[in-house]
């Protein structure tokens, strides 16, 4: 096997300045503009009940207890564990005390709900309507230049520093040509790796917390009920459970032998 | 020595408080120069951060008495969060406390909140500054069962629970307060300054109410000690702990047990009592540290200066007084 043949392509220089500047320049202000829309979409979380409010402190004022009980004495613990559990096997803490027992109300009909969607809706409406028309408007316009009879896609960039061949589906994607070195970028390519490579400039012009950037958004949508009570939980379920929790924990003073460890440790 | 505006040291000194609000209007000023509106959207100034230094600037601005700057932050702060705001609205109703004179405006402010929390009564910020203004006006009673009230809605507030405890103190309702303290303990477990308080509210009740049931007495004492031993455990240099450390021992040596054995019967007590070595060797470590701590501050070593100049005071006349007891 001989040294394998080095490909030159002679292309335009201008097309680095035709192409790669203005898809670079569009997918950042295409990032700014997403970034807007979504501070305009958003709507402000809905405001909770008193009772629902008392309904997820308690809960968390149980967790706490169950986590943190060895910083108060045994006593002190037991009565608010004899409290906290009979409170939360009677329902008193729940916002609703009639409607134990009953089935959860199915999620759409909630109003509440349908609004949190109506919220991931947009979320998701401003982050494909954008990705969708910029790949239309990429593939539409630069797909013109004609390098090689079998390419009609214009091959922007040589990488300086050689690659396996498995980043061919990466750096060439609609490039139908199995021999050319994988070191050519073409410019869908180039669409793709700065939508994905963006985030430190939008970082930089918008702030740490911009919405411009869709893996954050997709990260988020992963889990949506981080944070509250899970949607569609029975909250009387979650109580009995935690006065379960709270029924089976050991209590270990933590004042118990401290004078002889803190000898230990500073003396 | 700058402070950090995003994150101001807890318990603000009226000096630190007037170098904080003498940067307002720089502040004010720097936040002012924008670019032009289409240009203004490259670059995104609307972080949390600026808000809250806002937010900080504001309280220290009110407490200093420069209404001129107050004014102008919560402007900015309508302008940008609108007046429906909780947190607007609450700092809305400390500038007009603040511009409260008479007693019939701090009535009419009450009143105000009182619509306010009529129309939203999950409007948690409000609820406070009326209690907040109920406590300021001397009515102890109505802010204290407005706090319960509160702490029944939101029960993991340990601000409110401290709060409710030194309203209790007030009151000598030790063990209301003893309690509000657990409570707060609860929420954050390693507050040493939290457990310092603890141990200096089980002491002085301690000291107020059972001094002549020796069994109380004595396991009250021993509470104190081991929460002071708590409170410096978690912060190796914490003052107040070893001046609590110190004060509790001479109530505490002549009735500590000689040795485990005869420690009373466990059955009233958490824990066994702590023997007199351990006691002995608790008050000497405590008295090298507070000697070190005096020593250093008042040196004013790196490090070291962060002390409350009255709390070394205290601590330097408390070991002053040993070492004449010792002499005489």
């Amino acid at each position: 096997m001989g040294q394998p043949v080095v490909q030159t392509i002679h292309r335009d220089p201008a097309l680095f300045y035709w192409i790669l500047l203005p898809i670079t320049v569009v997918m950042i202000l295409t990032g700014i503009l997403r970034h807007y829309a979504t501070v305009l979409l958003q709507t402000t979380p809905k405001k909770q009940t008193l009772g629902k409010i008392r309904e997820h402190r308690s809960l968390m004022r149980g967790v706490h207890l169950r986590t943190n009980a060895n910083v108060i004495s045994p006593s002190a613990f037991e009565s608010r564990k004899a409290y906290l559990v009979s409170g939360y096997k009677d329902g008193s803490f729940l916002a609703d005390p009639e409607g134990r027992g009953k089935a959860p109300p199915n999620p759409m009909s909630d109003p509440a709900m349908m609004e949190g969607m109506m919220g991931m809706m947009k979320g998701n409406v401003a982050m494909m309507v954008p990705q969708t028309l910029i790949m239309g408007w990429i593939n539409a316009f630069f797909s013109g230049f004609v390098i090689s009879k079998s390419s009609h896609h214009c091959l922007l960039v040589k990488l300086p520093f050689p690659l396996t061949p498995q980043f061919k589906a990466m750096l060439q994607s609609g490039v139908g040509t199995r021999d050319l070195d994988v070191r050519w970028v073409s410019s869908l390519s180039w669409y793709f790796l700065t939508l994905f490579g963006l985030q430190p400039v939008y970082q930089f012009i918008l702030g740490s917390d911009n919405a411009a950037n869709q893996m954050a958004q997709q990260m988020a949508q992963m889990n949506p009920a981080a944070g509250g009570l899970g949607a569609g939980n029975d909250p009387d379920k979650l109580f009995l459970s935690e006065a379960e929790n709270l029924e089976v924990i050991e209590h270990d003073y933590i004042l118990k032998g401290i004078e002889e460890r803190l000898l230990a440790s500073l003396a | 020595m700058s402070v950090d505006l995003v994150y101001p040291p807890p318990n603000i000194s009226p000096k630190t408080a007037l170098q904080i609000s003498q940067r307002a209007p720089q502040v004010l000023k720097s936040s002012s120069q924008t670019l032009p509106f289409p240009l203004s959207l490259l670059s995104g100034d609307d972080t949390p951060e600026k808000w809250t230094t806002y937010e900080n600037l504001f309280v220290s601005c009110l407490r200093t008495g420069d209404d001129k700057s107050a004014r102008q932050i919560l402007d900015k702060l309508l302008r940008r969060f609108g007046d429906k705001n909780e947190r607007v609205m609450a700092y809305q109703g400390m500038m007009a406390e603040a511009n409260a004179e008479t007693e019939q405006e701090a009535i009419k402010m009450l009143r105000e909140y009182g619509e306010e929390l009529e129309s939203d009564p999950t409007n948690l910020p409000i609820q406070k500054r009326r209690i907040a203004l109920l406590t300021s006006m001397g009515k102890i009673q109505e802010a204290i069962s407005m706090l319960g009230d509160l702490l029944v809605i939101s029960p993991t507030d340990a601000e409110a629970w401290a709060e409710l405890s030194d309203l209790y103190f007030g009151q000598s309702l030790y063990d209301q307060a003893t309690f509000c303290l657990e409570e707060v303990l609860l929420v954050m477990p390693n507050a040493w300054n939290m457990h310092a308080r603890l141990a200096e509210v089980i002491y002085l009740s301690t000291i107020a109410t059972s001094s002549d049931k020796p069994g109380d007495l004595l396991r009250g004492l021993a509470e104190s000690m081991r929460r002071y031993c708590r409170s410096v455990e978690l912060c190796n240099n914490y003052l107040r702990g070893y001046y609590g450390l110190k004060v509790v021992r001479p109530s505490l040596l002549p009735k500590a047990p000689k040795s485990e054995k005869n420690t009373p019967d466990a059955a009233y007590s958490d824990l066994p009592l702590p023997t007199l070595s351990t006691v002995e060797r608790l008050h000497e470590l405590a008295t090298a540290k507070l000697g070190e701590i005096v020593r250093k501050s008042a040196a004013g070593e790196k490090g070291w200066e962060g002390y409350d100049g009255a709390e070394t005071i205290a601590a330097r006349e408390l070991l002053d007084r040993d070492t004449k007891s010792i002499s005489s």
